[in-house]
């Protein structure tokens, strides 16, 4: 509140010697920005508010104005068994994928912020790694290695959940470690350091003191994570096998032939499913203070 | 220091055991990008060595005829091409679009701001493959641009965009914009607000504020944002495969192929690691000229 109202007086004062021309002027070019930012604003929402609206279309064929509003499109995508799979396995890959990534992740990011000893940093940029390697990159290597990797052990790679799962765990460690050392980083030693001179062992002190307070560090990890994996499209892409197709690659395929209202409303689930991930994480961690 | 401080505090005992537990934490994660990034990028630089027989397949050589082959080939030369200048084009206007509102969201002490910072982060999350399909039900010959344009009386045809250069940069760009946005945001937000209203006192109109106070301290947020724009444009893959059409060949599409049409795993290989080396050569010149003019603008000013 005050410094809402000691803002306002500056602003006055600031703008006090202007004359009543440049003040105008000052005017127009604060709501040009505000415009520009608008427009900005709306131009990275514009594919996924028509991504929803078709999906809704009468017709099948898209045209517009729509004739029509339904849902049975999103029936139609249902009974598609490459999306009704795709959908099944690319939750089942994210969901391993982030158990796996965030524990490993978060145990590595441990080590690194809380342990001094030699080539920490090389560590470091090791588990971030798989950042800065193109997902495409990371997907043929990946594709060639597993192929080597059968011919050597008589094992399947390629096109199975462990595969997938394999893959995907490398989207999900650099997230995790980022926001959990993150959140260790800023995390006030004393009130550990308070509980063991209260008599908790090292296990308990972690265990009731250290854990809640890595957790909003841990829910952003898992959300992340989760969202990573589950829209990858290039790392995926070589590794899925016939009948055993992520949701994304899926939604390539018939992509590359046709945009109708089945595929909108396949896309539409996709964005709800994010977007309610997204809300209700929110509740327990404020996102924005963690991006 | 500080925690140099009170681990020294702790008893040596606890401390010792501590010590010598501690780093092996990090050996499930070090283990798995190892075994599952290192290593394939090894096995893939390694065959980007050898030598291609579409009889054989693959016959084990070492050569160079691979990264030979790729810069003596006008097509992919060609493709390369496109490919920066898609990623230079982008970075910039990215850039210029992200500014306005990166500095509104930095500024704004509405109670709304968590809210907007969270739908940037939205379309960012939802995937490139959904926000390619809305971008084609845009700009489709039925879409809703030629709709509008058609029943304004603009246009008489409808006229093409989806499957033209002009689509892959307009998802592009909508792809990179949050990622600029946010990394600008950050920056500005550490800007005291008390250097803007110095200049703004001291006569400075709004624009001379921005170039001469604003841009020059917000140059560091600028320089990481552009670096992580354009390396995510150089390595696009759903975009322009999906926007572009089969004519429109960027480095990621053109590598792919190498591996599921053409089945030439060594050139394949050579062509993953020349656009993991270009992008880095140009994001290292690009990062250098721009941190030496911010550097050479504070000598400039320096002595005034």
């Amino acid at each position: 509140m005050t410094t809402r109202a000691l803002e306002a007086a500056r602003n006055g004062a600031a703008a006090a010697p202007a004359t009543g021309h440049a003040r105008m002027k000052r005017r127009a070019g604060r709501w040009a920005l505000r415009g520009l930012a608008g427009l900005v604003f709306f131009f990275i929402f514009i594919p996924v508010i028509f991504v929803l609206w078709i999906s809704l279309f009468q017709q099948q064929i898209v045209s517009f104005p729509p004739e029509g509003y339904t849902l049975r499109w999103y029936e139609n995508a249902f009974a598609r068994s490459e999306f009704r799979h795709g959908f099944g396995l690319s939750l089942q890959v994210a969901f391993i994928a982030m158990v796996i990534g965030v524990t490993s992740g978060a145990a590595g990011a441990y080590a690194i912020v809380r342990f001094r000893f030699p080539g920490r940093e090389a560590f470091n940029t090791l588990l971030l790694g798989p950042l800065v390697v193109p997902g495409i990159v990371a997907g043929t290597s990946l594709y060639v290695y597993y192929i080597m990797v059968e011919n050597l052990l008589d094992v399947d790679f390629r096109g199975t959940l462990h595969g997938l799962v394999l893959g995907h765990i490398l989207l999900t460690i650099p997230w995790t470690v980022r926001l959990v050392s993150a959140s260790l980083v800023g995390l006030d030693r004393a009130v550990e350091e308070a509980a063991m001179n209260l008599g908790a062992g090292p296990w308990t002190t972690f265990r009731r003191i250290t854990l809640p307070m890595m957790r909003p560090g841990l829910v952003a990890a898992s959300l992340f994570s989760f969202i990573q994996s589950f829209e990858n499209l290039e790392l995926t892409l070589l590794l899925v096998g016939p009948g055993r197709t992520t949701l994304p690659v899926a939604m390539l395929n018939y992509l590359e032939f046709r945009i109708d209202p089945t595929i909108a409303a396949v896309a539409s689930v996709q964005i709800v499913l994010i977007g309610a991930l997204m809300l209700i994480t929110d509740r327990f961690v404020k996102l924005s203070r963690i991006v | 220091m500080a925690t140099a401080a009170t681990t020294a505090a702790r008893p040596a005992g606890r401390r010792a055991e501590a010590f010598s537990l501690g780093p092996f934490l990090l050996v499930p994660a070090s283990l798995l990008v190892v075994a599952f990034l290192a290593a394939p990028l090894v096995v893939l630089f390694r065959y980007s060595f050898n030598r291609y027989s579409p009889r054989e397949f693959m016959i084990d050589a070492f050569t160079l005829e691979n990264y030979a082959r790729f810069f003596t080939d006008a097509y992919f030369i060609g493709v390369l091409a496109t490919t920066v200048q898609v990623a230079a084009v982008c970075t910039l206007v990215s850039l210029l679009f992200a500014y306005p509102l990166a500095y509104l969201m930095a500024r704004t002490e509405s109670r709304w701001k968590s809210a907007l910072v969270i739908a940037v982060v939205f379309p960012l999350m939802v995937g490139n493959v959904v926000r390619a399909a809305g971008w084609m039900a845009v700009l489709g010959n039925e879409g809703i641009v030629n709709h509008l344009m058609l029943s304004l009386g603009i246009v008489s045809q409808p006229v093409r965009l989806m499957y033209t250069p002009f689509a892959v940069y307009v998802g592009i760009i909508a792809v990179v914009l949050p990622y600029m946005i946010l990394t600008l945001q950050s920056v500005i937000e550490g800007i005291g607000r008390d250097v803007e209203e110095a200049a703004a006192n001291l006569g400075a109109g709004p624009m001379t504020t921005f170039r001469r106070v604003l841009l020059p301290l917000s140059l560091p947020g600028v320089i990481a944002g552009g670096t992580l724009v354009f390396i995510l444009c150089m390595n696009a893959y759903a975009t322009p495969v999906l926007l572009g059409g089969p004519q429109f060949k960027m480095m990621a599409p053109a590598l792919y192929d190498q591996f599921t049409r053409t089945t030439n795993w060594p050139f394949g290989a050579a062509l993953a690691f020349i656009l993991m080396t270009s992008t880095l050569v140009l994001t290292i010149v690009g990062t250098t000229v721009l941190s030496r003019r911010m550097h050479h603008r504070k000598l400039e000013a320096a002595p005034r």
